[in-house]
């Protein structure tokens, strides 16, 4: 049975869950605890506490794309990422990614995925990570593995994102900009697999699996 | 003597299928519609004049209560109102704003008419992807939002900081205008996640780009209101059919040999049932079959369809013909030689 009700967590330590995550009438699937496919999030950078963010700010060196950064509020809805397929094979929606399935994280205010390239990063000489693309759409080097212990990617577990192209991890170091981003952290890739580059889903909208639409098959 | 009317609203024992309008074996995604449809209509703040608007509304939240949940329902189904095993948790308002928002209650007139002067929080929008068969069919997306409200922490905090001017004298006649932050003081915040479940409905016949907005749900704004949480449709490409309006488009390739003899077939519609085809006439290449009735349901009236239009195309046997083919079907066919040489471009 479904309450529909609020539940309140005290702390940004994992959440509690609806309580009765039964089933329903019918055929229908819980995953209520895992980051599905659709689903809108905020990831927090759990070494550095700031969440994954961008904005219509570009970088003044590297390639000039859009800037991706680590903010420290938690109120901003330009820190809300969509979680989708890799260019053409899309997901489908309400289920939930698998770990190590290959997702692209597109930025939800902007409509441009998260990048990496070839570029260093402005303030650690790390690889650029940018925000490119037009209405989710941009090329092969969006592509971002989800790596995680589990089956699939658990929301209150920390996981790390591994650029398909050219393998480094999505990481925050600590370095800080000045104006006109103030306090706002770099996020880069780097190499190593390390503390800075684990992430956790936090606020966000969480697509459940649908029946499917019915059917009226003839005898 | 008249006999009193039973109203389904206004008895101990109530028929909660009839509060809703749905059978007895309606499946959770009509008793989903059911409600979200009548919620609309019975809210008493759409219904002001009507003493019994509360009871009403009321009803309609323990009729979702109880019927949308498996366990209650088979009770309810067995032993009825009174068999129920616990109290009704939850109050109504929860169940209505899983559907609308905290305040989707707010009828006639945007909240854009409310106090400018309150600030707002950003709203959130999440494209919502689609299948052809949920915009012909319908469906529900059940979805958890988890997000940041405001709640009381101990201390006081800065607030409503604005720039203001300050004159000071700094001699006979003489003055200085100086500018100056200022801020109130207001109870502290913080911001704590909580989470909750919507429920988002695809209407049938819905379009591409239709919002679905959760008052509310939005980004908190420390010093005023929380934004909205906005669904916009976007409906995938479909591998057999193509939408236009109301109207589905389709191909189909027949074989040479059942575009001059006739043909029968049938083509698996989007919710399952067969559309049956048939032909005993020539099928000329590039001709075209209209199905009325078998598009999609109209999003403003459902019980108005629009048409389902079939294009043939004809596929030529992949073999050479011998001279003894050749010549059975110069005679079988009695067509003579036409070999007309005309522009087909035209500009094009």
């Amino acid at each position: 049975s479904k309450q529909l009700g609020l539940r309140v967590a005290e702390h940004i330590e994992p959440l509690i869950v609806l309580m009765n995550v039964g089933t329903d009438a019918g055929k229908h699937n819980s995953e209520l605890s895992y980051v599905t496919c659709g689903s809108l999030v905020k990831l927090l950078n759990t070494r550095h506490n700031v969440r994954l963010h961008s904005h219509d700010v570009k970088y003044g060196s590297g390639s000039g794309q859009q800037s991706v950064t680590g903010v420290e509020n938690a109120d901003d809805s330009n820190s809300y990422w969509q979680i989708r397929g890799k260019p053409n094979r899309p997901c489908k929606r309400g289920v939930a990614i698998k770990c190590g399935e290959a997702i692209r994280i597109t930025h939800m205010k902007t409509g441009r995925n998260l990048h990496s390239h070839r570029f260093n990063s402005p303030l650690s000489n790390n690889q650029e990570v940018s925000a490119f693309g037009e209405s989710g759409e941009g090329d092969d080097l969006d592509v971002w593995a989800v790596q995680c212990d589990n089956d699939h990617w658990e929301r209150d577990e920390a996981v790390r994102f591994k650029h398909v192209g050219t393998d480094v991890y999505l990481s925050v170091t600590g370095e800080q900009y000045g104006h006109p981003i103030r306090g706002q952290r770099e996020v880069h890739g780097m190499k190593s697999a390390n503390q800075n580059n684990w992430w956790r889903s936090m606020e966000g909208v969480f697509i459940q699996p649908s029946q499917e639409p019915l059917r009226h098959d003839e005898l | 003597m008249k006999l009193p009317i039973i109203s389904p609203f206004l008895t101990c024992r109530r028929d909660f299928y009839q509060i809703l309008g749905v059978t007895k074996s309606a499946s959770i995604r009509d008793i989903k519609k059911a409600y979200r449809k009548l919620a609309l209509q019975l809210h008493p703040d759409r219904n002001q004049d009507d003493p019994k608007a509360q009871d009403k509304f009321a009803d309609l939240g323990a009729a979702y209560e109880v019927l949308s949940d498996e366990e209650k329902r088979k009770q309810y189904d067995a032993y009825g109102e009174d068999g129920l095993k616990e109290g009704h948790h939850g109050s109504h308002n929860d169940i209505f704003s899983s559907f609308f928002g905290d305040f989707g209650f707010m009828f006639g007139g945007n909240r854009q008419q409310q106090d400018r002067n309150i600030p707002r929080g950003n709203d959130i929008i999440l494209d919502l992807e689609v299948t052809l068969e949920e915009v012909y069919s319908g469906n529900f997306v059940e979805v958890v939002r988890n997000k940041p409200i405001a709640r009381e922490a101990p201390g006081k905090r800065k607030c409503n900081c604005r720039q203001e001017m300050r004159t000071t004298q700094l001699g006979p006649g003489r003055f200085q205008m100086t500018q100056e932050m200022v801020c109130d003081e207001c109870p502290n915040v913080k911001l704590v996640n909580e989470e909750r479940t919507l429920e988002v409905e695809i209407e049938q016949g819905v379009r591409d780009e239709m919002e679905y907005p959760f008052i509310g749900e939005g980004e908190p704004h420390i010093d005023g209101e929380p934004g909205d949480l906005r669904f916009r449709i976007k409906v995938l490409k479909h591998p057999v059919f193509e939408r236009r309006g109301d109207d589905l488009y389709t191909n189909v390739t027949i074989s040479l040999v059942e575009a001059l003899v006739g043909f029968k077939m049938e083509i698996v519609h989007l919710d399952g049932h067969k559309v049956h085809i048939e032909r005993d006439k020539v099928t000329k290449p590039g001709a075209r079959m209209w199905k009325k009735g078998e598009g999609l349901p109209n999003f403003d009236n459902i019980n108005i369809r629009g048409s389902l239009i079939i294009t043939f195309d004809v596929e030529f046997p992949q073999t050479q013909l011998d001279e003894q083919q050749k010549e059975g079907i110069r005679s079988l066919l009695k067509q003579g030689s036409v070999q007309k040489v005309y522009n087909g471009l035209q500009g094009y």
